[in-house]
């Protein structure tokens, strides 16, 4: 067989051909149908395959195109970036320039209101923060800014010019630790020294244990340090409680609760009265600064302490001393004047027996507290023994 | 490729050739000045390190060691003085000082601190001086007991761009009674000045030390003084303290305890206020002082500082002289108070005896002179006891003229007049008992009659001060057995020997009888009676000026007032003089002798009702006599 279709190759090619179109033929009329078979299979050939080159271009060109959508979606990103950014700084600007309108504003009506001749200045120096204890302001001795000057805001005290150069000055903080300036408590009157920690607080030192200071009072400076006028808030206390020598007393500065920005230089100070307490209950720590200066005769009164010229440290002496007065007077005794003879050893009333005067609120000097009373050395103050 | 020569570049560019050599010689020379100027910083800088750490290596390491390492000192506290109930009569209390460093100082401070601290500048510049041969390092104190103010001060001003050359430490400053409480008897302190540094007392103080300057405080000094210690710290380079590098602690003074009551000091006190004069309470059983005072007295917190306040000039140019302790220096004619020695002087050379009378006038004619007695009524026939009581002059003018002014001498030195009584208090008077021989060596010229007579009632020439009056009495009343007054009750201090002498006890007890009757019958001082405690005394009126001066100028000088006093009749306690100046009358000095006496007994009855539950029973008033009687002045 295989010699034979070898041999008619061609023939056989040919009949098989024929035979296979006449076959086709035979379907396609059998099928009834219009379209060529060749067609059919061809089509159904070529279809699949045109599909998958057909999803492949497509895919191809919409990545292409997506990508290119994407380049410019991010350029139009970058662009309206730029537009955010700039109106963020708009913004911010715009915010910056009403915060300070309406800071000039209230220091200028601080300024206004303030008997304190100063002048405004603006910190230039990196470092308004609370960690920084030196600033420097864009005015100098030209402007009359002279070392040792306070620098204030109308919350409360920011420092002092420890350094004027002719267009600046340097400022350093209330928070340095080298910085002390005299303060009194506006309710109970206590006189003490704030001092810098190197933190957020200042120490109130000085003030004895014995002495009342509740947390939310507020001190202001006392004009003791001839440095600050009076009557300028320094800061509410946060921390009071009993110290080894003194109270441990911490407040806050209240300058810097809202930051610094601009700030004042006292150039002239005005001593001032320090706010009732009362006064100071519904009002904001502006208005404190503000408030006009009260005319204060209760201040030493208020605390309970007498006042006049005294003995601060009664020995027992004094003690024996006051003792005997008393039981003159009760008696109706002049003491070397003859007359009725007076009963030493009659019993003193306890409302007969004056109270030792301390000195004035301030006029005091500042001791500090032994560590223990040595024994046997204090005598009892009451009527002697045996005396009844 | 294409190359140009340097020589061709000049054929084809012959103008930018020349401008680029222009430049490159301009920029050759800018180089030049640099490579100079940093060569001459460089050599200066090296100048600098030269000199740094090369030459004066030493000298800057000092310096550098000095300002890293700082000395503060701790002022060693003084001891307390305390009464003989150990009740404290001076203390101490810690306060704060400002020190001025005197390596750090700057001229240009002085005066803003001054000012500051409301110092006189140029006390504070006098006072800085008075350290010049000090070591620069010895920081000086230039205020003591800060107030609140000063503190603030300081605080705000010592940071190291205002005045670094602040410090502030703690120190122990003298508490001191109020208004003047015993201010003679105890003292003051104040800074040692450059006298007594000169002295062998005060070899171990240096100058800006506490020391005491009078009474008790002077006295006592070297106990009541402690030992200074030191506190060395790391500062850092703005002077901030950062670690104690060590510590030498103070050694307090030791505490003294007196003698005093401080009970009958404060009567004396009060008593005494508003007077000028002096007192003095002693036991003259040992010698204790038990009270003393003098007035007007001054704040010893005042003068008690390092500072030359007003006040403080104030007190040492006051008239009244409120410095002088009165009653140990106050050396005046003692007055009648002196009759019962001249009546012991007559009554041991066998002169008089209880018996003795004279007749009194109101006056008598001696060596051509009329004397008065202060009773110019006369007292009549006049015995020893009565003139003691009644005080008479005339009776004492016939005595003394009787037994002579040695006589008188003999027995006043007896009894400690003109020499210190030997009290423990730095400057007390001697006195003056004149004789015959003094007065030859001394005003050269001999004595008279008349001075005797004058003498004989505590007048003339004789001086005396209330402690000489106080122990003279207390001496005799004992049996003639004087102690050395004393102030301290502790301590080291020997206790002197008790002076004795030989008197006739039944002499004795006749002077005590007049004086007792001085009190508790017809005598000068009735007003100074006491119900319970027989107190005895005399009374004295001293002319500060003799009628013929007070003629001549027109003028009426009160006289000054004295009662001397010992209670109770019987073993005596206590024995009391007291001077009041320009008191006129001698009983008027006789009520505040009383109010002291009284005061005495009535501790004494607390003390024995707190130890017994019983009072112990001190002497009657004698029966038969009134509860009080107006005296007759003396």
């Amino acid at each position: 067989m295989d010699g034979f279709l070898g041999r008619y190759r061609n023939l056989s090619v040919l009949v098989i051909v024929i035979m296979a179109q006449l076959v086709l033929l035979a379907v396609q009329v059998k099928n009834n149908q219009d379209v060529r078979l060749i067609r059919v299979w061809a089509v159904t050939a070529i279809t699949p395959l045109a599909r998958v080159l057909e999803g492949i271009r497509a895919n191809t060109f919409g990545l292409a195109g997506e990508y290119w959508k994407l380049i410019e979606i991010r350029s139009q990103n970058g662009a309206l970036k730029v537009d955010v950014d700039r109106l963020k700084l708009e913004n911010q600007y715009l915010k910056e320039e009403l915060a300070t309108a309406k800071r000039i504003e209230a220091m200028a009506g601080f300024v206004q209101r303030n008997p304190n001749k100063t002048l405004g200045a603006r910190i230039i120096g990196a470092g308004a923060g609370m960690n920084s204890k030196v600033v420097f302001i864009d005015r100098g001795s030209t402007a009359g800014v002279q070392k040792g000057m306070p620098v204030i805001t109308p919350d409360g005290v920011v420092g002092k010019v420890t350094a004027s150069y002719p267009t600046g000055s340097q400022v350093m903080l209330i928070t340095d630790p080298t910085f002390a300036c005299g303060v009194v408590s506006d309710k109970t009157r206590v006189h003490g020294t704030a001092r810098g920690q190197g933190n957020n607080q200042l120490l109130v030192d000085y003030i004895q244990n014995e002495q009342s200071v509740e947390v939310g009072e507020v001190f202001f400076t006392s004009g003791d340090d001839r440095l600050f006028p009076k009557g300028l808030p320094v800061g509410p206390v946060r921390v009071s409680r009993q110290g080894k020598l003194f109270k441990e007393i911490f407040v806050a500065p209240a300058a810097f609760e809202r930051g610094l920005e601009e700030v004042l230089v006292v150039l002239e100070g005005v001593h001032q009265q320090i706010p009732d307490a009362s006064q100071m209950a519904n009002v904001g720590p502006e208005a404190k600064a503000l408030a006009p200066p009260p005319v204060d005769p209760k201040a030493a009164s208020a605390t309970g302490l007498p006042t006049g010229p005294s003995q601060k440290f009664p020995t027992d002496a004094d003690r024996l001393m006051d003792r005997y007065k008393a039981l003159g007077e009760q008696q109706g005794v002049s003491y070397g004047n003859g007359g009725k003879v007076p009963n030493f050893n009659a019993p003193v009333g306890p409302r007969a027996i004056p109270k030792t005067p301390v000195a004035p609120v301030g006029e005091q000097p500042v001791t500090v507290p032994p560590a223990a009373a040595t024994p046997g050395t204090t005598a009892p103050t009451g009527p002697p023994p045996g005396v009844g | 490729m294409f190359f140009t020569t340097g020589r061709q570049q000049r054929d084809l560019y012959p103008d930018r050739m020349r401008l680029l050599r222009d430049e490159s010689k301009f920029a050759q020379g800018k180089i030049a000045i640099l490579q100079y100027f940093t060569v001459a910083v460089f050599l200066f800088v090296l100048g600098g390190y030269w000199n740094l750490q090369i030459r004066n290596e030493e000298l800057y390491s000092l310096k550098a060691e000095r300002n890293r390492i700082k000395a503060l000192p701790m002022p060693a506290p003084r001891g307390k003085i305390l009464d003989r109930e150990k009740r404290v009569i001076v203390d101490n209390h810690s306060s704060f000082s400002v020190l001025l460093s005197r390596e750090t100082l700057r001229d240009e401070h002085l005066k803003p601190i001054a000012d500051g601290l409301e110092l006189d500048y140029e006390e504070l510049v006098a006072r800085l001086k008075r350290f010049r041969a000090r070591p620069k390092y010895q920081a000086v104190i230039i205020k003591e007991e800060l107030t609140p103010s000063d503190i603030a001060y300081v605080e705000s001003h010592r940071d190291p761009d205002t005045y670094p050359e602040l410090e502030l430490i703690h120190t122990e400053r003298r508490v001191y009674p109020a208004n003047g409480f015993a201010a003679h008897m105890i003292g003051y302190v104040g800074e040692v000045s450059e006298t007594e540094l000169n002295q062998p007392d005060f070899a171990k103080f240096q100058q800006g030390d506490l020391v005491g300057k009078t009474g008790i405080e002077r006295q006592y000094n070297d106990i009541l003084t402690g030992v200074d210690g030191q506190r060395q710290v790391l500062v850092d380079n703005k002077g901030n303290e950062r670690r104690v590098l060590g510590m030498k602690p103070a050694v307090p003074g030791q505490s003294i305890e007196l003698t005093v009551d401080l009970d009958v000091q404060a009567v004396m006190e009060l008593a005494m206020d508003g007077r000028r004069g002096g007192a003095v309470a002693i036991d003259p059983r040992n010698g204790e002082v038990l009270a003393m005072t003098s007035k007007p007295g001054y704040d010893l917190m005042k003068l008690s500082s390092r500072e030359r306040t007003k006040e403080w000039r104030e007190i040492f140019a006051n008239p009244d002289k409120p410095l002088l302790n009165r009653a140990i220096q106050a050396q005046l004619a003692p007055g009648s108070t002196f009759k019962p020695i001249v009546a012991l002087a007559a009554l041991e050379g066998g002169f008089i005896t209880a018996d003795t009378s004279f007749n009194c006038s109101g006056g008598l004619n001696f060596y051509g002179r009329y004397f008065h007695c202060h009773n110019k009524h006369g007292h009549g026939a006049t015995s020893l006891k009565k003139a003691l009581a009644q005080s008479c002059d005339v009776y004492f003018y016939n005595v003394g003229d009787k037994i002579g002014i040695d006589q008188i001498s003999k027995y006043a030195e007896l009894l400690g007049y003109g020499a210190k009584t030997g009290i423990d208090l730095p400057s007390e008077a001697e006195g003056l008992s004149p004789s015959s021989t003094w007065k030859i060596r001394t005003l050269r010229s001999k004595w008279y009659g008349g001075d005797t007579v004058n003498v004989a009632i505590g007048q003339g020439y004789l001086t005396a001060t209330p402690i000489q009056l106080a122990v003279g009495i207390g001496g005799m009343v004992m049996g003639g057995i004087w102690h050395t007054p004393h102030i301290l009750k502790n301590g080291d201090a020997p206790v002197k020997p008790a002076r004795k002498a030989d008197l006739n006890l039944d002499h004795v007890r006749l002077v005590m009888d007049g004086m007792c009757d001085v009190v508790n019958g017809w005598g000068t001082a009735t007003n100074a009676r006491l119900p319970g405690v027989e107190m005895c005394g005399k009374t004295g009126t001293a002319q500060t000026a003799s009628n013929e001066y007070q003629k001549a100028r027109n003028i009426r000088l009160k006289d000054n007032a004295w009662f001397v006093a010992f209670a109770p009749r019987v073993n005596p306690e206590i024995a009391v003089a007291v001077l009041f100046e320009e008191g006129d009358h001698g009983p008027l000095a006789g009520n505040i002798a009383r109010d002291i006496v009284k005061a005495y007994f009535d501790k004494k009855t607390r003390r024995e009702l707190s130890q017994s539950g019983v009072p112990a029973v001190t002497a009657s008033v004698p029966s038969g006599l009134p509860a009080t009687r107006t005296g007759t002045m003396n």
